[in-house]
């Protein structure tokens, strides 16, 4: 039987935050084929994302909807044929299938079937994966047994795969994936298989790769009890991303928009739907966010600083967080009436003129809502 | 902006997987399931067994045509440069033995008689006729180095005395220690035996003066100008290899030349290379190897087809071709071993009982050990190299 737990790594809350600011994952306009000739079909149409350490990024979707053949892109299980893949800063593209090999040695791989040899202990089935690294031996038992011992499997160290429940072995299959600390992810259904308690057991422990060793997770799951510790839920239809959504950003948003009189009317749903469409921006000191004059393009949310609205060179008003601009040019068609400068650093949520459009028609009473506000301020 | 690759990592090369810390899947592998390393044991073994049994024929028929050879006592043997093989007739002139004694380095010069188609034995028992091999020689200068044969040497000097091959084939009756016998319509006393056992152009032996040779053969004046053998031992501390080189030059070339451990590959090759033994044997070795490498693919693919997700899970984590064609390669090794260790042991026990039985020196040789052992390995792995095939194209994208 093994000693204690996993040692953790002193440093590895440091390195996990200086990895932090650094894309795990960099995927632009990626499109995929299968087949050939005539039976040659689409699967991923101009897909982009990209995935910051320490993210817990959940994927859904119908069948079919390109997630799996994304994650095996991703996890350089395929060959790239358009567009841009960078894992863990390497450019797939210009790698042969030896630098695959190599980049595959740093993902932790969580496949839906636990595919573990039958002729070996629970241990031995992680140490095949562990010995890839340069563990001494006494640190690989050490790392082997205690992942096992974090996922409850404890007791079940030197046990043969067919005297495990199909949960446990999974579990093992989890320990394989996670004894190298890899620095990225992939997991295809992990829970499926395991029951709430392992389930929670699962997720905590993935949660610590992420907040602890800054790993970023992408897994694939229709499991709502993942969904709920999601930092990000990335939704596929028919071979595109329809909807990239970092969830507590869209909770903010939620609850920016909730006490504004022009979105009380609309129900939760239609709320989440408005957040998920909304997309993170920077502005400097000093930066003009929108100008007087110019078309209307988006709507702005403040989120952290103030900004001065300007009109005809006089400051008519100063907004600061939970204050919005930039929706009356969206509704009336018209150019900008001010100007908008942002005062110090400046976080704003911004959306898109059709996706504002879209929610204006959604809801009778949020169009109300709008006009009176637009006449209002007029 | 971009995360920096990871540092190089030590990777496990070809022989990473001797290193302890290394799993030993191909071993782990090998001893999940008794029951079908049993049959896969069984398997392979069969072949094996089938391939040691004509190695160690081959062996024997071998041995047993070279038994006489080694048994003569001499360090160069001359024979007529026609003779392709030692069970032919083709005797040469005396007088040739006469001018090899005058080499320097010669201590003596011994002549041997040889006769495979002329002596005719009737078993005293039940009066039966069959053929045997005879040899002839002075027993004033003995040729043999069968202590049995030269502590009788005294009574062979008395006429139509003869010596006996007690390991001769049943049939024949020289088993059952007779006092007398008929050779060529002759009686004969017997005067002893001697144990040298029958190969496979002759059932039994009778060792005789030269003058009971001749005139056994040829009738009471039957001369001896004619040899088949000349034995000849060169004085201590000479050059064998020297004194081999100045006979050829002294001897007419009517004659060959041979040291003693040239004679017995001369024919060695022969019955190899010449006869229809050697071929013989070695396609029943063929067909044993090509039996057992057809059971040895079925035990590997089967195998690898029950692992395949296992194995492109392997592919998928990162490890490289090399790895599963070792893990493969080790594991068909093992079941070689599995199959062979047994078969060996079985056979040991088969070439005591057929040795008995056939009058056969059948035995377990270090050569036939090793040659049975490289043939089972080898099939093994070929086997394995037809069957990974599959391993390697395992897609590692399917098993997400």
């Amino acid at each position: 039987m093994c000693a204690a737990m996993v040692a953790e790594r002193a440093e590895a809350p440091a390195a996990a935050k200086a990895a932090s600011s650094q894309p795990v994952v960099v995927v632009e306009g990626l499109n995929h084929y299968y087949g050939e000739g005539e039976a040659r079909n689409q699967v991923l149409f101009d897909n982009r994302i990209e995935i910051p350490a320490g993210q817990l990024v959940v994927m859904t979707g119908p069948s079919g909807a390109g997630k799996t053949t994304l994650l095996t892109l991703i996890g350089a299980l395929r060959s790239r044929q358009e567009g841009r893949i960078q894992v863990l800063g390497r450019d797939l593209s210009r790698l042969g299938g030896g630098g695959l090999v190599e980049v595959r040695r740093d993902i932790g791989f969580i496949f839906q079937m636990h595919n573990l040899f039958e002729a070996l202990s629970a241990y031995e089935n992680v140490k095949m994966a562990a010995q890839l690294g340069d563990m001494p031996a006494a640190e690989m038992r050490q790392r082997g047994c205690g992942i096992l011992e974090r996922l409850g499997l404890g007791h079940r160290i030197d046990y043969k795969p067919r005297h495990l429940s199909g949960g446990e072995r999974q579990r093992v299959a989890i320990g394989r994936a996670l004894v190298n600390q890899p620095r990225l992810v992939l997991a295809d259904e992990p829970t499926a298989a395991l029951d709430k308690d392992s389930t929670i057991n699962v997720i905590k422990l993935l949660k610590q790769q992420t907040v602890e060793h800054g790993a970023a997770v992408m897994m694939v799951t229709h499991d709502h009890r993942i969904i709920d510790s999601a930092d990000r839920l990335v939704h596929m239809v028919d071979g595109r991303i329809m909807s990239d959504v970092v969830l507590h950003d869209a909770l903010r948003i939620c609850e920016f928009l909730r006490p504004i009189e022009l979105f009380k009317a609309l129900t939760p749903r239609q709320l989440t739907d408005v957040a998920e469409r909304m997309t993170k921006r920077h502005f400097a000191d000093g930066e003009t966010i929108i100008r007087e004059g110019e078309p209307g393009e988006e709507f702005f949310l403040i989120s952290e600083g103030e900004v001065d609205v300007i009109r005809a060179d006089h400051e008519v008003a100063r907004l600061g967080p939970g204050d919005f601009f930039g929706e009356v040019a969206l509704i009336s068609g018209e150019p900008r009436n001010a100007t908008v400068v942002a005062i110090g650093e400046l976080d704003t949520y911004v959306l898109g003129k059709t996706d504002f459009q879209t929610a204006l028609a959604t809801s009778q009473s949020f169009r109300d809502q709008l006009y009176r506000v637009y006449f209002m301020r007029h | 902006m971009s995360v920096a690759p990871s540092p190089q990592r030590h990777r496990p090369g070809l022989a990473a997987g001797l290193q302890p810390k290394s799993v030993p899947l191909a071993w782990r592998n090998l001893l999940a399931n008794k029951p079908r390393l049993f049959r896969s044991a069984s398997g392979i073994g069969f072949s094996v067994l089938l391939m040691l049994m004509q190695l160690g024929f081959e062996q024997a028929f071998f041995d047993s045509s070279l038994e006489v050879i080694r048994g003569l006592d001499g360090d160069i043997l001359v024979q007529s440069i026609h003779k392709y093989q030692f069970a032919t007739r083709d005797p040469f002139p005396r007088a040739v033995l006469d001018t090899a004694g005058k080499v320097p380095g010669v201590t003596s010069v011994r002549p041997l008689y040889v006769d495979w188609f002329d002596f005719f034995w009737k078993n005293p028992f039940d009066g039966k006729v069959f053929l045997v091999r005879a040899f002839g020689f002075d027993p004033d200068q003995p040729v043999f180095s069968f202590p049995e044969v030269n502590a009788n040497r005294e009574k062979l000097k008395d006429a139509n005395t003869v010596l006996i091959d007690r390991r001769a084939r049943r049939f024949l009756g020289m088993d059952r220690d007779p006092a007398e016998a008929e050779l060529n319509d002759s009686k004969v006393k017997i005067a002893g035996s001697f144990a040298l056992g029958p190969d496979f152009q002759s059932d039994g032996t009778v060792i005789m003066s030269d003058r009971t040779f001749a005139s056994l053969l040829r009738g009471p004046a039957g001369n001896l100008s004619e040899v088949d053998l000349g034995v000849i031992e060169v004085s201590s501390g000479e050059d064998v290899a020297a004194v081999r080189q100045a006979l050829s030059k002294a001897l007419p070339n009517t004659v060959a030349i041979f040291t003693k451990p040239q004679l017995i590959e001369f024919e060695r090759k022969f019955q190899a290379d010449v006869s229809s033994a050697g071929p013989i044997f070695w396609m029943g070795t063929i067909v044993g190897f090509v039996v057992g490498m057809l059971i040895s693919y079925q035990v590997t693919y089967t195998d690898l087809a029950d692992q395949l997700p296992q194995y492109a899970t392997l592919k998928a984590i990162g490890y490289r071709t090399g790895y599963l064609l070792r893990v493969v390669l080790e594991q068909a090794a093992c079941n070689a071993l599995a199959g062979w260790v047994p078969a060996w042991l079985v056979s040991i026990v088969l070439y005591y009982f057929i040795g008995r039985l056939a009058l056969l020196p059948l035995r377990m040789s270090v050569n036939v050990t090793l040659v049975s052992l490289g043939l089972t390995v080898g099939m093994c792995l070929i086997s394995a190299v037809f069957a990974v095939k599959r391993v390697i194209q395992a897609d590692p994208a399917e098993v997400f």
